[in-house]
């Protein structure tokens, strides 16, 4: 068995406790318009022409493939997936161990969306397992419930996604209902696995969750983190590189705005963070 | 009144000339108390301390004039060939040395000239040993009597505190925290702005200054270290005022953690643009002392390199150095390590490692000047195995050179310097009654050679591997050509080598293992070789600033570097090449056995603000420091650099006036540096 990975990025420390290296699973049911990872929403390999970075080599004899991107000298066309057994990974994942055991870190399960290939990640995370890494899974939550119940036992702790708890405003931004989102969180919850909850904010989109996020995390009795998170749009240059249509809103979200959603949630007696500038 | 410096360097200068009759420490000393003398003393009114002096480094005249003129005495044309192509070098080094500042403290002036009068009155002295003690003798009259007069001219300017504490120098040890730190920053006058042997530590200051913190009131000396390291930071020293932070008493017994941590204090609300730290990480260190360093580092005080102490001793110990002395070891320098009663000589000899596999590859001629720098070789090489053997012959032949310069001055110590205050400090030179210069007189005499480029030159061999013998892309004979014209209508080959093949610095175990390799060459050709001082060789890692030179007289490398561009500094990772992150370059680092170098394996770390910001990122910094020591590590330190701040800082410096950068072993201000230097150090901060 093989899974599709797009992405390995060691040092990384926004994605979870300590030093961590965060794998990225190739593709994911939702489309969030904001997506910064929009490599990662195809479940097919793609390659990407990054323009600006041709130097007109000719190497490539213009055309774009996974053998061109390889061999291509100035990094203008990447493939996006890669296929890997889950042993090799997992040797390839916990080349930073000594780095994780020092600070509490290991790696994240990311994407896209992990949980879209669930017997790779659970075989993954086994391995991981088996070298005393813990694994953390970064997810959307529009994930079947048989895929949660495999992963948990393999997991110290699940950074879940809400984007919104109003329906519409959910579908809007994501392009799909989020009743399986929130009974799987509901269901996280209730098995007493530790969870994280991170709430992206665009200003224009979702700006006006915090207290309908407040009031469902409340109704859980949820007494984990949850994370503010500030919207950039960054990854404009990807979208144009994979031929996709740009979906990023053209919005700022400020340190302000954050502030004020995290003071809603903590009205809920939430431990509500602010992201961009918080641990 | 005293002389102009003019005056004063028309004096030193009718010295220089020299024969082999001449006694270097009779003259020595003679001017040292000449300029005792002689100088213009001031009192500048934002002193606490301490005077000024109009002399400073007037002595190297004579020491660097008489360098000169011996290196014209024996430097044959292939000397100057391995010079002018900066293949390799050697000079005279008298600029890495610490005091025994227990000694210092513990005895003060009139301590230490009562130890060398004592020994003088000895009936069983050799001549040689009573003409040591009459030269010092010497100096500390002239200092006796420069003293006088500094509390003279402190008094005329109404600065009777300061008046008063030098008046006690005169006539006992220090007793008190003031009086301590007086001394210190004397001291400093003495040895390095008279004598001119470049003092490279102010020793460690927490262990040093303990018991005497404990007699003053909180605020008081809070206060006090604050004008204290003020005023050291005016005192220009060259590469910052070193001080060294221990957290403990040499056996790591006792904690003095209380101190080092309001020193850091200290550090961390003061705008010192000239002064740096190095913070000796053991495994008893505190990780809240570690964390407020780095919560310095986070917020842009970051001269502070952090050093592990158990390889460092380790380096030490294989030197041969008795397991006290190793551990009261000094850091002489950015990253040199030496122990107590060691003189290192941290940088006599430099060899270029690019230039080694530049010679493999070019007949043993220099690419640029076509000199025979290296030995001749028809440079046809079958395989990988071939041409690395030919390289490792060109290296052996580098390092064997620049021993061999390094040699011809230190042959010659009788007639270039002496150290009479410094040698006075320790011990084992009073007791034995030599000077640690002219008389070889240091309990280990020591040499170093300094390996320049190390990843430059890995990525090089990396890429001609897999270039020419693996991807067959073209011959060797091809890629030389290709070189020697730097890459002319050659760029996609250029980009390919140096964005898509294996490099030093991502914790790739190919290139890792070369870089292994290549240093385990150089401990053998280097490491533990006598010298002609009846010392050791030792080696060490480090580029600093010297990497921009070395580079301009560096053709082309198979890296995709072009001819000019700076070699990779210090043991790290060519810039741009470390894109795995931190833990990976760290990683590649510690794939080298730097108990094999005791003159300094240091890793430059850049990290992006935002990466490292807050609590959580504090912890972070805390556990890489941890693991890079658990792995062998032997220093460090990080630039916490911010894009948007060094791009506006360069366009309006008015704006950031104090705004430093760690530009290798120092500190230095962003607004000091050149466009070029400025543009790297942006380059640098996009992560």
């Amino acid at each position: 068995m093989t899974g599709t990975i797009f992405g390995i990025k060691r040092m990384e420390m926004h994605d979870g406790d300590g030093i961590r290296t965060t794998v990225f699973f190739k593709g994911c049911p939702l489309k969030c318009i904001w997506c910064h990872n929009p490599e990662g929403i195809s479940f097919q390999k793609q390659v990407a022409l990054f323009q600006n970075k041709c130097m007109g080599c000719g190497s490539c004899g213009g055309n774009t493939d996974e053998k061109t991107a390889a061999s291509c000298p100035a990094g203008a066309q990447v493939l996006y997936g890669t296929d890997y057994d889950a042993p090799t990974l997992a040797q390839i994942l916990c080349r930073d161990k000594p780095y994780f055991d020092n600070s509490g870190g290991g790696v994240t399960f990311s994407g896209g969306e992990c949980l879209m290939q669930a017997d790779f990640a659970v075989a993954l995370a086994k391995e991981l397992k088996k070298m005393g890494v813990g694994v953390y899974i970064d997810t959307c939550g529009y994930v079947k419930r048989a895929a949660l119940e495999q992963i948990i036992p393999y997991t110290q702790k699940f950074l879940y996604d809400m984007k919104a708890v109003n329906s519409a405003v959910h579908k809007a931004c994501a392009g799909q209902d989020n009743g399986v989102i929130l009974d799987n969180l509901k269901f996280l919850i209730d098995q007493g696995c530790d969870v994280e909850i991170r709430y992206p904010l665009v200003v224009g989109w979702n700006h006006r969750e915090a207290d309908p996020i407040g009031a469902f995390l409340r109704r859980l009795n949820f007494t984990g983190k949850i994370k503010v998170l500030q919207y950039h749009n960054f990854a404009g240059s990807k979208y144009s590189a994979l031929g996709m249509e740009n979906t990023l809103p053209d919005t700022t979200t400020t340190l302000d705005d954050i502030d004020k959603a995290v003071a809603i949630l903590k009205g809920y007696g939430l431990n509500a963070i602010n992201g961009a500038k918080e641990d | 009144m005293g002389l102009s410096r003019e005056q004063l360097e028309a004096v030193v200068a009718k010295h220089i000339p020299i024969n082999e009759e001449i006694d270097v420490l009779e003259t020595g000393c003679t001017l040292i108390a000449y300029l005792l003398d002689n100088c213009r003393i001031t009192v500048p009114e934002e002193n606490r301390f301490f005077v000024s002096v109009n002399c400073a480094g007037v002595l190297g005249r004579l020491w660097w004039g008489r360098s000169r003129f011996v290196r014209s005495t024996f430097a044959t044309e292939e000397h100057q060939r391995g010079d002018e192509t900066l293949a390799y070098t050697g000079c005279l080094d008298i600029s890495h040395t610490t005091p025994k500042w227990e000694n210092v403290f513990s005895l003060g002036f009139c301590g230490l000239k009562q130890r060398v009068a004592a020994y003088a009155l000895k009936a069983d002295n050799t001549p040689k040993q009573q003409r040591f003690y009459t030269q010092v003798l010497k100096v500390y009259d002239a200092i006796d009597r420069f003293l006088l007069r500094a509390v003279q001219a402190a008094r005329e300017q109404g600065k009777e505190e300061m008046a008063e504490g030098i008046l006690v120098m005169t006539r006992r040890a220090p007793e008190t925290l003031f009086e301590v730190m007086q001394t210190s920053i004397a001291y400093y006058v003495f040895q390095h702005m008279f004598e001119v042997t470049y003092l490279r530590s102010m020793g460690r200051i927490d262990t040093l200054w303990y018991d005497f913190r404990k007699k003053e009131s909180k605020a008081n000396a809070m206060q006090l270290m604050a004008d204290y390291f003020a005023e050291a930071d005016r005192l220009e020293a060259p590469a910052n005022m070193p001080f060294t932070l221990s957290c403990y008493d040499v056996c790591r017994n006792i904690s003095v953690v209380d101190l080092t941590d309001e020193i850091l204090d200290v550090y961390s609300a003061s705008n010192l643009t000239n002064t740096k730290f190095h913070l000796l990480c053991g495994v008893n260190t505190p990780e809240s002392i570690i964390s407020k360093a780095f919560a310095c580092v986070q917020k842009g005080k970051n001269s502070i390199v952090f050093m592990g102490n158990e390889t460092i001793i380790k380096s030490l110990e294989k030197m041969g150095a008795a397991p006290a002395d190793a551990a009261n070891y000094h850091v002489e320098g950015c990253y040199e390590a030496a122990s107590d009663g060691e003189l290192p000589c941290t940088t006599g000899g430099r060899v270029s490692i690019p230039k080694a596999l530049e010679l493999a590859l070019n007949g043993g001629r220099d690419m640029l000047t076509g000199d025979p720098v290296g030995l001749a070789t028809d440079s046809k090489f079958n395989s990988f195995e071939a041409l690395y053997a030919e390289f490792r012959r060109q290296l052996s032949h580098l390092c064997k050179k620049s021993m061999e310069v390094t040699d011809l001055f230190e042959s010659r110590y009788k007639q270039l310097h002496c150290a009479p205050i410094l040698s006075s400090t320790y011990d084992y030179n009073i007791e034995n009654g030599t000077d640690l210069y002219c008389d070889y007189g240091a309990k280990y005499n020591n040499s170093s050679i300094n390996a320049l480029g190390l990843a430059t030159a890995t990525d090089s061999l990396i890429a001609i591997k897999k270039l020419v013998f693996e991807e067959k892309r073209l011959t060797l004979a091809q890629l030389v050509d290709i070189l020697k014209a730097d890459w002319k209508d050659q760029e996609a080959l250029r980009i390919y080598a140096k964005n898509k093949l294996p490099k030093y610095g991502i914790g790739d175990r190919e290139a890792d293992s070369l870089a292994k390799t290549i240093t385990e060459d150089l401990t053998a050709f280097i490491a533990g070789k006598p010298n002609v001082k009846g010392g050791q060789w030792r080696l060490g890692l480090f580029s600093i600033d010297w990497r921009w030179s070395f580079g301009e007289k560096c053709a082309a490398s198979a890296d995709g570097r072009h001819l000019g561009e700076t070699l990779s500094q210090n043991a790290g990772a060519t810039f741009g090449a470390d894109r795995e992150g931190a833990t990976a370059h760290l990683t590649s680092v510690c794939a080298i056995d730097t108990t094999n170098t005791p003159n300094g394996t240091n890793a430059d770390i850049d990290l992006h603000a935002s990466a490292v910001r807050g609590s959580a990122g504090n912890r972070v910094l805390c556990a890489m420091l941890k693991t890079y020591f658990d792995l062998g590590g032997f220093s460090v330190h990080f630039n916490v650099l911010d894009t948007d701040i060094l791009k506006r800082a360069k366009e309006r410096p008015q704006d950031y006036p104090t705004l430093q950068v760690r530009l290798c072993g120092w500190n230095v201000l962003f607004s000091s540096l050149s466009d070029k230097e400025k543009d790297e150090f942006i380059a640098r901060s996009v992560k």
